[in-house]
């Protein structure tokens, strides 16, 4: 009863902003593209709209080039996500000291965060350039003292996902190194003191220690990553444009093949469907095992870290 | 709006039968062009003659595919790293498409059927349009072909061959001086065949006085204007007045070849349908899967699904019974 209703009113005021651009940008458009795919809509076409019921689905499930894009976006995430959330610790870790010129190495790291994708795209097909004169054959070659066989990566049914993968890790590497980073900073001192006093080593600290504490920061990056690496598109759109035989398409490239090659609209519609309950589904999931989860491994050392917040 | 009466008529006597073709639909010319586009080889003459390879002299003497062929392997022994043909594959999709459904064409294949643009079952996916493929197919597993990531192999003297365009001719000839010759594109069965359009000039319905539209296309399409601007664009000249007269594709003309192909009947212009955006995206990525190494047949049956599709999804793109239809 302490709620008068002009608070409310002002309240709602108040939130009426934010709640506008996301009904506008995220709900509307969602909303419209579900109405889509149960039609017939395409790109510049006379013809009526017709309702078509759960047809494009059909189609959509039934196109190998969209299973494969799924799979393609399992596999990378499930590459990606760990292998880039351990590069970024690992990153975080070495840079995270008071030593002079620290701060040019942190910027050098970041660096690439803030060059669009696009511009990284084309220096990586120019690093990945075939024949042995290209950086990353010649490299290969001098570390394995000339074993290395030349390969067109991009081209490379084996080779290209691969390629994309390590394109994207680097490219977004230093975004989560600087949220574990700033995670790191954030740990009191007194809690190494501690643990130095009860005798734990560099190893021990870092478990029992560092990792618990690092836990909200660390789910974020794992969240977010995941996230990211469903949306993979530019790169692929510049590198390889889904091949080769599809070996690197994805789910976001499959909607704008739909839409933009193939004036599917409808069909792209049901793809962003099928891609949102999935994306939903997962990040559900991650958050709920994540968070069941009692903070790990604390029996060993007598100081109990604070819990964090989660 | 269509044009054949809006034009004068004799326009209609020098304009290049690709350009009427081009711009003809349902019997009827909605859109001139001042310049044509058209495909070649060009080759360093120095290695072909290395290799003992005949020049043919026009489009009536081109290679057959199976000539190209051991051309290529020949070239091939004697070079460093077995890739001595461009095919501009740093290009983008509407490239594999301008530049490689004449391969189709030659074999007597196609991207639809063109007697009713209703389907491209049976001749985007027959037993011409794979052999011929399969052709295709094996000059990128011998490594024949230069990926061209830096669009410099021809130029660089990388490889012996280049297939591409008009286009080219000003940066190659620069490169390669008096050693450059250009031939045609391989016969594949039923003679050479080439790509041929480029931009193209209309009057919508909406426009307020068509009369004035036409008169200023008319007077684009005068001889010193089409040269004007192809001297600008390099592009083949559209009309056979503003041929006769030009340097590069009058008759001594080093580029000669483009005009003849485009005179004579070996230009085959995009299907001219509403479906041809979704057509030369598939066949497209056809062209890709199949460069990767894809079976010819199962790349070639994905295209034809998807065209067919889309022309179903369109009813066909059939015609709406009043005439106040909206011309895509």
């Amino acid at each position: 009863m302490a709620w008068g209703s002009s608070d409310s009113r002002a309240a709602g005021v108040l939130i009426a902003p934010a709640l506008a651009g996301l009904i506008l940008f995220i709900a509307l458009p969602f909303v419209l593209a579900v109405g889509m795919s149960f039609t017939n809509l395409r790109l510049g076409s006379p013809l009526p709209l017709e309702f078509t019921g759960l047809r494009q689905y059909a189609r959509v499930f039934a196109d190998v080039s969209v299973q494969r894009a799924f799979l393609n976006n399992a596999v990378f995430a499930l590459v990606v996500v760990p292998v880039q959330t351990a590069l970024a610790l690992l990153l975080a870790l070495a840079l995270n000291r008071r030593v002079r010129g620290m701060v040019v190495l942190r910027a050098l790291f970041f660096l690439p965060v803030i060059f669009p994708m696009s511009l990284v795209a084309v220096v990586w097909i120019l690093i990945l350039a075939p024949g042995p004169e290209g950086m990353m054959n010649s490299l290969l070659s001098l570390l394995s003292f000339g074993h290395w066989q030349p390969r067109d990566f991009l081209h490379d049914a084996m080779w290209a996902l691969p390629a994309i993968m390590l394109t994207s890790i680097w490219q977004g590497v230093g975004f989560q190194m600087v949220v574990l980073l700033a995670g790191l900073q954030a740990i009191p001192a007194q809690l190494y003191e501690a643990a130095a006093v009860d005798g734990a080593a560099r190893w021990r600290q870092f478990r029992h220690v560092t990792l618990p504490q690092l836990r909200n920061p660390l789910i974020f990056v794992v969240v977010v990553t995941t996230i990211l690496s469903f949306r993979v598109f530019d790169q692929v759109r510049i590198m390889t444009r889904g091949g080769p035989n599809d070996a690197t398409t994805t789910a976001i490239f499959e909607t704008v093949r739909s839409a933009f090659d193939r004036a599917q609209l409808a069909k792209a519609a049901a793809i962003a469907v099928v891609f949102f309950v999935v994306v939903l589904l997962l990040t559900l999931m991650q958050k709920r095992l994540l968070r069941q989860q009692p903070a790990p491994g604390i029996s060993g050392t007598t100081e109990r870290p604070s819990d964090a917040t989660c | 709006m269509p044009l054949d009466e809006l034009l004068p008529g004799e326009l209609g006597d020098d304009l290049l039968p690709s350009i009427l073709a081009q711009g003809t639909w349902q019997g009827r010319l909605y859109s001139v062009a001042s310049f044509d586009s058209g495909l070649g080889i060009y080759a360093a003459r120095d290695k072909l003659v290395e290799v003992s390879a005949r020049i043919p002299k026009g489009p009536s003497d081109a290679w057959t595919a199976a000539e190209f062929e051991q051309i290529l392997q020949a070239l091939a022994a004697r070079d460093a790293d077995g890739a001595v043909l461009d095919l501009k594959l740093n290009y983008p999709d509407e490239w594999l498409t301008y530049g490689f459904s004449p391969v189709l064409q030659s074999a007597g294949a196609d991207l639809v059927d063109r007697s009713t643009y209703r389907s491209a079952s049976g001749v985007l996916n027959g037993a011409k349009a794979r052999a011929a493929m399969e052709q295709v197919q094996g000059w990128f597993a011998h490594g024949f072909v230069d990926p061209n990531v830096d669009d410099a192999a021809f130029a660089s003297g990388r490889v012996a061959l280049s297939w591409v365009g008009h286009w080219m001719y000003g940066p190659y000839r620069e490169a390669l001086g008096e050693n450059l010759v250009v031939v045609p594109l391989p016969d594949f069965g039923i003679g050479m065949r080439t790509g041929q359009g480029s931009w193209s000039w209309g009057v919508t319905r909406a426009c307020r006085d068509p009369e004035a539209a036409s008169q200023f296309l008319a007077f684009l399409l005068q001889r010193d204007e089409v040269l004007a601007m192809a001297d600008a664009n390099g592009a083949v000249p559209a009309t056979r007045s503003a041929i006769a007269h030009s340097t590069l594709y009058g008759p001594n003309g080093p580029l000669h070849l483009f005009a003849r192909q485009l005179l004579e009947g070996y230009a085959v212009p995009r299907p001219r349908t509403p479906a041809y955006p979704v057509v030369s995206a598939a066949f497209a990525q056809a062209f890709r899967d199949i460069r990767h190494g894809e079976g010819v047949q199962r790349a070639l049956d994905r295209a034809t699904m998807l065209i067919d599709r889309d022309i179903a999804d369109n009813h066909g793109y059939a015609l709406p019974e009043t005439s106040s239809l909206h011309v895509p």
